[in-house]
This record gives C-alpha cells, structure tokens and sequence, in this order.
C-alpha cells in the first residue's frame, strides 16, 4: 500500500484485477458447456455444405449444391407448410383455450376452480411422447374409448391419425391436450399480479366489462400473453415428438414438417449433407420470429407499464 | 346484474369449467384405469372390472423397466447437478455484474432454449460417434445442458436479482469474502427457487424424447425411449404400455406438485414473476 | 478510530455524475454530517469510503494512508444502510451478531452475547431479538440495522439516513442517543440526512452536499447562521428561510432596501456596510428567518399590509404564510413571507395581517450569483462558532 501523499496514480482507482475477472471466471463454466453445445450449430452449416454421408468414410465440398436442391424440391416447400400450419393453428387454439381457462379460473373462486389450478398443470408435465401415446391409445378403434363416445352420436371409425385429412387436427388436438396449461398457467399469473387500483377508477367512470378487459385487461396482460405466445410458437414451430410418436410424419407424408424430413433425410437415408439446410431454414425462421416477439414483448412491457401509474 | 343472472353466468363459467376438466384430466385418469385391467377385460368394458396389480407385476418385474428409470435419473440428474454446479455462479454474475458483453451472453444462452434439437443432434451424432461418446451416460448428459442449463440460468438470475445488492454490501462490511457471502448469505436466501428451477430443469430433462432417441442406442435407455418398445410389440399389451406410462409420469407430476409456487416463473424463464 | 480523508472524488454512473471532485476531511473522533437534498451523492460518498464503490479519481485515506485498493471487509468500517440491507433468513439477534461472526472480526459468543444485548438495550429492542426481519415494522429494521453496526468498534461509523423511518418520538430519544454514544466512544462517524434538525442537533461539523459538489462545510453554527449562498439559507432552517429580492441604495449614512414597493432602512452595522458598498443601486436578496417576522393584526406604525395564505400548525407552534396585500402578490410565492405564531390562533385566509421584520437579523446575498455577502454581528457569530470548535 502506497502511503505517498497526494500522488495520484491511475492503479488506484482500478479495481484489483482479481475482483475485476471475478465475472468472467464464474461464467466461463457454463459458457464452456454452452459453447461445447454451440460447435454443432456451426458443424451444420458447414456440413450442409458437403455430401457427408454416414455411409461413406470420405466427403467432400460440394457448396451450395445441396441447398439449390433442396430449396427447390417438393419435400421442402411441403414441409415448410406442414411446419407453419402445425405452428399456427397449434398455438392459435392453445393462446385461446388458455385465455379463456385462465379467465375462468380467475373469475371464480371456489373448490373447483381451486383443485383446477393445481390439476391441470399435470398434463403439462407428463412428458410429450408419453401423452401421444396415451392418446393414440385413446383414439385406437377397438379399445379406444373416444371411439365408443362418438358411437353415441352416431359418428363411427372417424379416422384421426390415420387418414390425411384428420391427421392435422389429431396432432393439434394432442398438442393442445399437453400445452393450453402452459398458456393457462402464465395468464392466470398475469391476470393475479394485475394492480387493481385502474379497474377501480373504471368501476367508477363507468365503464363496460367489454371496455374494461380490451382497454385494461388486455393491454396489461400483453406482456405475459407474447411470452406464452414466444416459448409455444418457439416449440410448435419444431416440435418432433408428437408427430413422431403419433404417426412419425405420416400418413404418406402428410405431417412431415421441417423436423422430421430432417431427422428422416440425415438418420434413415443418412444423407447428412442433404439433410441439414432443412433444420437451417427451420432455425432461421426460429431465430427471426422470437427476436420479433421478443421485441414486441418488450414494447408492451413498457406499456402495461404506463398504464399501471 | 341482478341475482339471478349472476347466478346463471357462476353456473355456465363452472359448466365449461368442467367440460375442458373432462378433456385436460380423462386421459389421465384412462391411462390409470387400463393400468390396472387385465388384458382379457381391456376389449370388452370400459369402466366395468376387476381391477389387478398383474400389468405392474409384469412390467416392473419382469422387464428392464427400472433399468430405464436409472437410467433417465442418470442422464437427467446429471444434467441437472452439472447445470446447478455451472449455472448458478453465471446466473449470478448475469444479475450482478455489469461487464462487457454481459446481455449477449445471456441471450445467447437462452437462444440455445428455441434452437432446433434436431439441428444441434445431426452433428453431434456424427462427433459422437468419433470421440466415442455416442450411447454413452457422459454423452448425453452433456447434451442434456441444452434443457437444463438455459433454464436455469435465466430463472436463478431473476432470484439473484431479486435480493437488494445492499445485502452484499452490508455483508462485506461485516467482514466477509465474496465467497463467503455468496455461499453463506445469497444461496440460502435464492434456495426455494433454485432448488424449484433444478426441479423443473431435471423434469423437462426427464421428459425429453428426441436427444435419447437419436443419441442414445441399446446401452442406454431413457424410459421416453424405452416406452415406445411397449407401443412396437404385434400383440399390444395395453395395460403393460398404460404401466410404463403412469410410473414414467409419476416422478415428473409428485415433482412439479412440489414446486407449484414456483412453477409459473421457472415455466416462463423469469419473465413472468409468478 | 480515524481519522478519513477524500480527496478530489470523481464517481460517475453511466452518463450521470454522482460525485464531481469531493474533498472533504473528517477529524478524528468527528460527528460529521452529510446534509443535502435527495440525489444529491450523500450515499455515494459513504459508499466512497466504505470501498462499495470504486471513485474513478481520487483517493480515500484512513488515518492518512490511501486505502482506495483495500477491499470493504478489510476497512473495518461499520456501515447502516438507508433500505436497512437486514439478512432476511437470519433472526434479529444474528444479524446483529454477523459483523463479530466473520473471520475478520471474529468474537466469542459470550462477548457477542453481551455486546448484541448492549445494543439492542440501547436500540429499545431487547424484545425482538428472535424475530425475523419480515416480521418486523420499518423503524424496528431500522434499529436493527443500526444496532448491527454498534456491536463493533469500527475505524469508522457511516450511517445512511439511520433515523428516517423512526416515528417522531423514537427519533428524538435515539437522537439523543446517538449523540451521547457517540461521544462516549470517541468514534469518528459521518452521517447523511436530509433532516435539517437531524445535522443541526447532531453535527459537530457539516457538509452541504449539493449535485456531487460540496457547497459549504462548517459547524451548524456557522452553516445557519453564515450560509454560503441562498440554497444553504434555503436547506437550513425548517420553515424556510424567507429571501426577499430588492434594491440597495445609500440614503446619506444609512442604507436602505427597496422591495416590492416597500422601503426598509437598515440598521446600522459598520462592518457589514462596509461590505455593502460596493452593492449601493444592485440588486441583493435579503435572507430573514421566520422567527425574526413579526405580525400583528392591528395596523401599528412601520408594518406593511400583507393578507393570509395559508395558517398551518407544524406541531406545538405554527406557521403563517403570507403575500403582500393586494390580489396582485398571491400566486407570487417568491414574495410570499412565512412566520411563527403560536397554535389555535382564530385566523381567516385572506384576511389582513401587518408585518415588520427584525431587520438586525438579516442575511445578505448578491442577487445575482446568490452568494452570501454578509450579515449582522459576523464577528460575533464567527468567535462563537470557532469557540464551540475548539471546545
């Protein structure tokens, strides 16, 4: 320690360099494992770039070959379709089902509703590939007991997974059965932690419950809403076990999104090379649309913010 | 709004209440039931039989099922210990510190939670296979910090944040360290929810289906993968299949009972306080 | 025991400047008070010296030796926390035992016994110590967090507005206190507050904090009665002091100043008019405390019509605010005049009141740069201060 009077040096008004690093020392751990996870994502792109193939010890550098074919094969577009309507009709009926749950569960307040809040969060934990399976179970035709319901209304063997035409609306129906409770949860939290002073100054102005709930309910709600509506969309848009535990990608290849067409191309015709520019596109479009939502989200943050003084 | 009308509006709101109970808790409730009927009751009655313990008996007994379930501990809980062991320190040093760079790692970690799995598991599979890692307890693991790590690291920063930094402060005038202070005065404090985010972590961890799927071969068989086996069999056994799906369910449903408290912020990645 | 320098502190926060070249030097054994409004960087500076915060110029001395590069565990300092900064997990009696708990300070249990009792006897909290901070109010967290920086004998005290959530009883007693502990042992400490009888009763120095500056440094004396400039009059004094703008013009030996169409001739005081010469025609701002405004509601001879605005007891006497009569000086409140009366007076808004003030009371400042330029008997209240100084 210096005692020299009035000599200021620079050092000392510099933190030790230890406490200084401190920071960066205790991220590097699970920076470390992050990163060891991120050399994949940059191994893909390169790989897209190659004929690697799990068949041939050598490969080599074919550019943009695999791309061009891709991008201009029927499989892609129609994976592309599978892919955006599985997400938007999946987190459509789950962001509104869940609303609406949340909505009555928070209007009423007796055992029922009480029991429901802590009920209805099993299904979410159950794990995918094992609700598909107990639906397929339920759906089965001989001992499927939703075919026994629908025998009362007079509707008999109604295909589901089977045909193309009802395969969507099957896989939707088992992912809206695992994931409304997660919108259901996040909006019922919203809708419990709004102030209450705005709708008490509305309760006097007057106002009607309509104006109440798309002037105040909604705008404050707003923020929960885009952030049940990033992490549904961001699974909806690849989900894999569903589909593949249900009918993997079929019938013929009517539910084969990006994910499955990728899995399939790379891990049953082994063609790596090939099978990557599909999950690439696939991640792009994952990438753009939660920086989106992510900045909407923010924006809407700083609203209901504004509301609530 | 007068009496009456309330009365019918409590009614309609318990009435479809009740409707999407039906649809969100039968199959559940299904799943139970054929786990306890016997095969030659499965066809003929829904509702109408001798309950029997035989499909447990057969399953847990006489099959690799508890096999399956070490092995799912294995990989998810030691993702999990792993995540807390690394996660914590970064979670705390993304809430307190201010350094350069500081919100793009953050986000970068939390990319990690929306990127495709099947992108991250073609090429791993491929490195996999070289290093020797592929079917290997280590292997999956580490591939595992993809569902646990994120997660955790984004809800224990919020619980970091959480506690006034004046609390630190006042402890290093009293005289402690940084490492006293962050094991003796900020882990207790953050412990509920840490442990409720580990919970989580290790029940996402327990539930996922494509990493064991793609990564894992005859060696290791997480019980996601394992239960398909039940479904592949010609002569379906039902209620077996209905066994393996309830005890693989049973761990992840006593679990998040446990942390309903802290459910919403962990689901929400500490967006949503919850 | 020390004595703590600062020399030159720069801090800033982002784009924001909390400290912009602060110098201050607190003697050993000290009761130095950081005074100012909210914002001002008073919490900043403790943290400056306690080595929570770095000072990005500047050196922090201890007895002389900079300790800019010693870590906050190793100062020895005890600090209490404006939010209180209580271990929520822990009881009342273990946060108060915490400081003598750490390798660095470490006690037996027996003296730390004794010692959280002491405290806490002093504190009027020996009833809480098995409570847990959620389950106490904000004033018994307060006197944890006071109580958890008296069990030791630090180098120095710093205490962030230690009183401010006490009710008002509370606060005189611990005021009192504070004080007499404090002079018992021996114990340099610097202490923020924005309660101007707070740094009054309890400063044996003051510092005016003003936007990271130090604006004035001086016994309370010396502070109330010479403040530096109007703000310091301003910050001083509760009601505040009334500043009257004007005119000074010499009327052969005497002076007189004209304001808001009044004219008052000033008392006679060579010194002072010395140093009013040179403002003869210019503007000033005369400074005079309520207490030295009279009133009367009868028109007596040299007082001047003003109506009432507002009549507000301030506890076991009263404030009367008033505006020069005549509608035109009412939403004016830089001409509005507030005085002391007693409480239960019978008294109308807007009805009339005749004012004078003990003009041998004032305070002068350049109306311009609103600095201080004199006041009457300066030598006497300058010999007064010093000698308080030295004793």
């Amino acid at each position: 320690m210096s005692t020299t009077s009035n000599s200021i040096t620079p050092d000392l008004n510099k933190l030790p360099f230890k406490t200084r690093i401190r920071p960066y020392l205790i991220v590097a751990p699970a920076l470390i494992i992050t990163i060891g996870i991120m050399i994949p994502f940059i191994m893909a792109i390169f790989l897209s770039l190659t004929n690697y193939s799990f068949r041939r010890p050598t490969f080599s550098f074919i550019a943009f070959q695999n791309w061009s074919r891709i991008l201009s094969s029927r499989e892609f577009w129609h994976a592309l379709w599978v892919t955006i309507q599985y997400a938007f009709f999946s987190t459509l009926v789950e962001m509104v089902l869940g609303v609406c749950i949340a909505m009555l569960l928070n209007s009423l307040n007796n055992w029922f509703s009480k029991f429901l809040r802590v009920a209805l969060i099993f299904p979410l934990m159950i794990a995918p590939i094992t609700a598909t399976i107990v639906w397929q179970l339920m759906l089965n035709s001989s001992v499927g007991i939703v075919e026994k319901f629908l025998n009362i209304f007079g509707v008999f063997n109604f295909p589901w997974a089977a045909a193309p035409s009802t395969a969507m609306l099957t896989v939707v129906m088992i992912d809206m059965w695992v994931n409304t409770s997660f919108v259901m949860l996040l909006v019922l939290a919203g809708l419990q932690s709004l102030p209450k002073s705005p709708f008490e100054s509305a309760k006097i102005d007057g106002g009607s419950a309509w104006f109440n709930f798309v002037n105040l309910t909604l705008p404050m709600l707003k923020p929960s809403l885009y952030i049940a509506l990033l992490f549904r969309l961001m699974s909806a848009l690849q989900e894999y076990a569903i589909i593949f535990g249900l009918t993997k990608g079929g019938p013929g290849d009517t539910l084969m999104n990006l994910s499955l067409t990728s899995y399939q191309t790379g891990f049953k015709f082994q063609r790596i090379g090939q099978s990557l520019p599909y999950i690439l596109v696939l991640w792009i479009i994952v990438f753009f649309t939660a920086k989106f939502i992510v900045k909407k989200q923010r924006a809407a943050q700083r609203q209901a913010a504004g509301l609530e003084s | 709004m007068n009496k009456g009308s309330k009365r019918l509006l409590t009614i309609t709101q318990n009435g479809l209440l009740f409707i999407y109970a039906i649809f969100a808790l039968f199959p559940l409730i299904w799943m139970v039931l054929l786990s306890i009927k016997s095969d030659t009751q499965m066809y003929t009655t829904t509702f109408n039989f001798t309950p029997t313990l035989s499909n447990y008996t057969e399953v847990l007994l006489k099959t690799d099922y508890f096999k399956y379930l070490l092995d799912s501990l294995i990989v998810a809980g030691g993702a999990v210990i792993i995540s807390v062991i690394a996660g914590v320190p970064a979670a705390y040093a993304l809430a307190r510190y201010d350094f350069k760079k500081k919100e793009d790692i953050a986000f970068q970690i939390l990319s990690f939670k929306f990127a495709p799995e099947i992108l991250v598991v073609l090429p791993l599979f491929m490195i996999y296979q070289t290093l020797g890692l592929y079917d290997s307890y280590f292997g999956l693991i580490w591939v595992y910090q993809l569902i646990s790590m994120p997660l955790l690291i984004w809800v224990v920063r919020g619980y970091f944040e959480d506690i006034s930094v004046e609390i630190e402060h006042a402890a290093q005038v009293d005289g402690y360290s940084w490492y006293q202070i962050f094991f003796k005065m900020l882990l207790p404090l953050i412990k509920p929810g840490l442990v409720s985010a580990a919970l989580l972590a290790f029940i996402f961890a327990w539930n996922t289906f494509t990493f064991p799927l793609l990564l894992a071969g005859s060696k290791i068989q997480p019980i996601t993968v394992a239960i398909t086996k039940f479904l592949g069999t010609d002569t379906a056994h039902y209620g077996q299949l209905a066994v393996a799906a309830t005890v693989s369910a049973l761990p992840a449903i006593i679990f998040a009972l446990c942390i309903q408290k802290h459910l919403v912020r962990g689901l929400s990645f500490g967006a949503v306080k919850g | 025991m020390s004595r703590i320098t600062l020399e030159n502190i720069h801090k800033t926060f982002g784009k924001v400047k909390a400290l912009d070249g602060v110098s201050i030097d607190v003697k050993d054994k000290e009761f130095f008070v950081l005074f100012g409004p909210a914002g001002a960087g008073k919490t900043t500076i403790l943290n400056c010296i306690a080595g929570i915060a770095m000072p990005e110029e500047g050196v922090v001395k201890f007895d002389g030796e900079i300790i800019n590069l010693v870590e906050t565990a190793k100062r020895n300092v005890a600090m209490v926390f404006e939010n209180y900064a209580l271990y929520p997990q822990m009881t009342v009696y273990d946060n108060m035992a915490s400081p003598l708990r750490s390798d660095l300070y470490r006690q037996n249990e027996d003296v730390i016994k004794e010692r959280v009792y002491a405290a806490a006897k002093m504190m009027k909290m020996e009833n809480l110590l098995e409570r847990l901070p959620s389950q106490l109010s904000n004033g018994q967290k307060q006197r944890v967090a006071m109580g958890r920086a008296l069990v030791r004998t630090p180098n120095v005290f710093l205490m962030d507005e230690p009183l401010a959530h006490l009710d008002a009883k509370l606060r005189n007693a611990m005021r009192t206190e504070l004080k007499e502990m404090q002079a018992n042992f021996g114990t340099t400490s610097i202490y923020v507050t924005h309660d101007f009888m707070e740094a009054m009763s309890l400063g044996d120095r003051i510092a005016i904090v003003n936007q990271g500056k130090i604006v004035q440094i001086g016994t309370p004396d010396d502070i109330y009665y010479l403040a530096c400039n109007e703000f310091v009059a301003q910050l001083m004094g509760d009601p505040e002091i009334n500043i009257l703008s004007g005119l000074l013009r010499k009327n052969g030996d005497n002076y007189s100043f004209l304001s808001n169409g009044s004219e008052f001739v000033l008392p006679a005081d060579a010194a002072l008019m010395n140093k009013l010469a040179a403002y003869d025609g210019k503007s000033v701002d005369i400074g005079i405390r309520p207490q030295h405004v009279m009133y009367s509601f009868s028109k007596d001879a040299g007082y001047r019509d003003y109506q009432v605005y507002s009549y507000e007891s301030i506890g076991n006497k009263s404030v009367i605010e008033a505006y020069p009569a005549g509608h035109s000086g009412r939403g004016d409140t830089h001409t509005h005049v507030r005085m002391i009366a007693p409480n239960g007076l019978t008294i109308k808004i807007d009805q009339l009141i005749y004012i004078d003030f003990k003009l041998d009371h004032t305070m002068f400042f350049d109306g311009s740069s609103k600095e201080f330029i004199g006041c009457y008997n300066e030598a006497g209240i300058r010999a007064l201060s010093a000698g308080k100084e030295e004793a």
